[in-house]
């Protein structure tokens, strides 16, 4: 573990991800207390990513598990291996029920899942549950007892332990709110979109092939168009994807007038669009008079 | 323990203060987290414990103002503040003789003799905004006893915040202002608001001597026609998640129905488990559906708030009926039912500003209302359907009219109504709830989203 919330941010900008000061302190600490860290924020503002930064960090294994409508403990935790125990039962025909059943039930016949891998991994792991707003919330309760004392419950085996306590990263897109027992468990960090600075650098340190003035250019405009009352505001992702497309088109500057055909791949929505490029006029004369 | 750049020292009793100030306001902290934040503060005292104890006390976003402003009037001190205020409306009053003019080169007045916003250009300097703020008014105010939002409007006005705002506005309109001019202007018009709020809380507090103002303001108990954009979002997404809840809640009348689909993989798994053995079938979880809900609405000005919380609740809630009837109303009916099968609401809001349009006046008429459903559209509806009637009951001395409520409710399986007023204020002279609340299957206070929150649960 880093001595402190600054060695944090560093040692995360050598693998890419660049953190604000008061994330770091908040990471730190969740690390500190060997607590859950539950990141939330809009979508595109780097919530996964800065889970995959800090298993490369801490050099741990990652194990991540993606959350949707209907996800189960036959598909997060364990199942049985029904086939296998079918085959067994038809071998042991002549054998006593009494000793084939409690075989039928043991690790032999355990299908592991993400959450089961974790806790039984011989080797540190980072568990990220990605999207948990995505779940059901009995999935959601489920998961206290995970969080809480890095333990699970199977009927048939009885409680399993993590032998290797786990970094465990759930991250939150707001779709829906979660319960207050599982906030309790875990510490909260709300990433936002970065500030012009801070998004400046991180296209710098993803796109270095674009030069000074385009990478300022783009992050201005981006930061102006997330002040537009959209439908889905632009992601970090997505400026990284524009920038590069306007190099690709070998533009050096940004241009209000040359953007059409471009505007597709910062917004998804084709109202969003049209509402954009009803202010591109705007911005254009503004730009015009100042000149 | 590290200062943490605060006034006072972070010692035991300060702690217990900031903890049980953040209780009060509905933040929950058990023994445990106040145990973490106590290992915390030992052992990193180069991390400044204002940022230990958010970091581990503040679990939803909406929280973080409400600790700022629970730091800021627990740590900094009263005389630290109105120092500040004293030297910075010295400085404030020198920047105004300097430069006394705005854009557009409207209402340049004074107030009641403090600070003119009018002077300050469309851009506030946001590190010396706590100086603009009259501070000797603000707490004159607070202790003359009015309401929270009271004192934040008579200081704004005082400040010619309105006219100020005005002037940028039409300035915008008039593209004499830019836009990166505009959005400077907004960020100002909000650091200047939240700064206020803030203060008038720290002077609450002070004069009440007790969190009781603060608890006041939280979102969940709060009238919902005062609530700012961001606590509207919190609201609507609490309607989805209520919303959410119920749509998997199996209904009553399912329980000795039939027992709906088959869940084939569920009964094929199951029969794997028992070497291939059907022993029992496995059915879907049926949501129920009920038959018609009918929906009218007060538009008029005192109801346009509350009127699009229910709109939200009647969106998230429509797959679980059958049919959906939206009225709008002031003193004639019109039909909204269309406006609720969009997603964004952008359509149902522009229909609630439109009612000077639609009705002949702006006061309601209930009793005119009622006739004209009884007559016109009543006979469209099912005997099954449930009516949901929003308004606050004041007919404006107009005659109740209450023989054709009585009929639409024998009509109709159960009539509710929701009011936005306090139940005493539903016995006013011109308010005739008394005379229909009779006719009515029940009558909820619909005023805050705590009493939402209990109308989605027992209603729909």
């Amino acid at each position: 573990m880093q001595a402190s919330p600054l060695d944090l941010a560093q040692v995360l900008k050598e693998e890419g991800y660049l953190i604000d000061e008061e994330s770091a302190t908040t990471l730190f600490l969740s690390l500190a207390l060997e607590k859950p860290c539950l990141i939330e924020g809009p979508a595109g503002v780097g919530k996964t990513q800065l889970a995959l930064a800090l298993a490369r960090v801490e050099k741990r294994k990652l194990i991540r598990l993606q959350c949707y409508e209907g996800l189960d403990l036959n598909k997060a935790l364990y199942d049985w291996n029904y086939a296998k125990q079918l085959l067994r039962l038809q071998l042991a025909k002549t054998e006593e029920w009494n000793e084939i059943k409690t075989d039928l039930f043991s690790e032999e016949f355990l299908l592991t899942r993400p959450l089961l891998e974790s806790i039984v991994s011989p080797e540190p792991v980072l568990l990220l549950i990605d999207e948990l707003d995505k779940s059901d919330e009995e999935f959601e309760s489920f998961l206290l007892e995970l969080l809480a004392e890095r333990q699970v419950t199977i009927p048939e085996l009885g409680t399993i332990v993590a032998k290797t306590s786990p970094i465990v990263i759930l991250t939150s897109n707001n779709t829906r709110d979660f319960s207050d027992a599982l906030r309790r468990r875990c510490i909260h960090i709300y990433l936002t979109y970065p500030t012009l600075e801070r998004e400046i650098s991180i296209l710098r340190s993803q796109a270095p092939e674009l030069s000074d003035r385009l990478t300022k250019d783009v992050c201005e405009f981006v930061a102006k168009v997330r002040k537009l009352p959209l439908q889905k505001l632009p992601s970090v992702s997505e400026t990284i994807d524009f920038a590069r497309a306007l190099n690709t088109l070998q533009r050096e500057t940004l241009n209000y007038g040359n953007l059409m055909g471009t505007l597709s791949i910062l917004l998804k929505y084709p109202k969003d669009i049209a509402k954009l490029e009803e202010r591109l006029k705007k911005w254009e004369m503004e730009a015009l008079q100042r000149r | 323990m590290g200062d943490g750049g605060t006034p006072a020292p972070m010692n035991g009793w300060n702690y217990i203060r900031l903890v049980y100030a953040l209780r009060r306001v509905s933040v929950s902290i058990s023994s445990e987290d106040m145990l973490d934040a106590q290992v915390c503060l030992d052992r990193f005292p180069n991390i400044p414990d204002k940022q230990i104890l958010k970091s581990l006390f503040i679990r939803r976003p909406q929280d973080l103002t409400i600790f700022e402003t629970i730091w800021r009037i627990l740590y900094d001190t009263q005389e630290a503040v109105q120092d500040d205020v004293e030297e910075g409306t010295a400085i404030a009053v020198l920047d105004e003789d300097q430069d006394s003019f705005g854009i557009g080169g409207q209402g340049v007045g004074h107030g009641s003799g403090g600070i003119s916003l009018t002077s300050k250009g469309h851009c506030l300097d946001t590190s010396h905004i706590t100086e603009l703020v009259p501070f000797a008014r603000l707490e004159e105010l607070t202790s003359s006893g009015l309401e929270f939002e009271e004192v934040v409007k008579t200081i704004l006005a005082e400040m010619d915040y309105y006219t100020w705002i005005n002037t940028y506005d039409l300035a915008y309109l008039r593209n004499e202002l830019s836009e990166e001019s505009w959005y400077q202007h907004q960020d100002s018009r909000n650091s200047l608001i939240r700064e206020i709020r803030q203060q008038v809380f720290a002077a609450q507090v002070s004069q009440e001597n007790s969190w009781e103002p603060l608890a006041r303001q939280h979102w969940l108990v709060k009238p919902l026609s005062t609530l700012s954009v961001e606590e509207k979002d919190l609201v609507k997404s609490s309607i989805r998640k209520w919303a959410r809840k119920l749509a998997l809640r199996p209904g009553s009348r399912w329980k000795t129905s039939h027992r709906g689909l088959i869940d084939i993989a569920r009964v094929i798994q199951q029969s794997v488990q028992c070497d291939g053995s059907i022993f029992q079938l496995s059915y879907r979880q049926r949501i129920p559906r009920a038959s018609e809900l009918v929906v009218i609405c007060d538009v008029s000005n005192s109801m346009a708030a509350f009127v699009e919380f229910l709109i939200h609740i009647v969106t998230c809630l429509r797959a679980r009926f059958r049919k959906i009837r939206v009225f709008f109303f002031i003193d004639s009916v019109w039909d909204v039912s269309d406006f609720v099968w969009d997603d964004d609401l952008c359509a149902v809001k522009q229909e609630i500003k439109s009612w000077g349009r639609k009705a002949s006046s702006g006061f309601s008429d209930y009793g005119a209302v009622f006739k004209e459903l009884a007559e016109d559209q009543l006979r469209d509806l099912s005997s099954r359907a449930t009516l949901v009637i929003l308004g606050d009951g004041k007919n404006n001395y107009r005659p109740a009219q209450e023989e054709y409520i009585a009929h639409i409710s024998s009509k109709v399986r159960n009539v509710f109504w929701l009011n936005p007023l306090d139940s005493q204020e539903w016995n006013e002279s011109d308010n005739m709830m008394k005379e229909y609340q009779k006719h009515c299957s029940k009558v909820y206070r619909c005023r805050t989203a705590r009493d939402l929150q209990k109308i989605v649960k027992d209603i729909f």
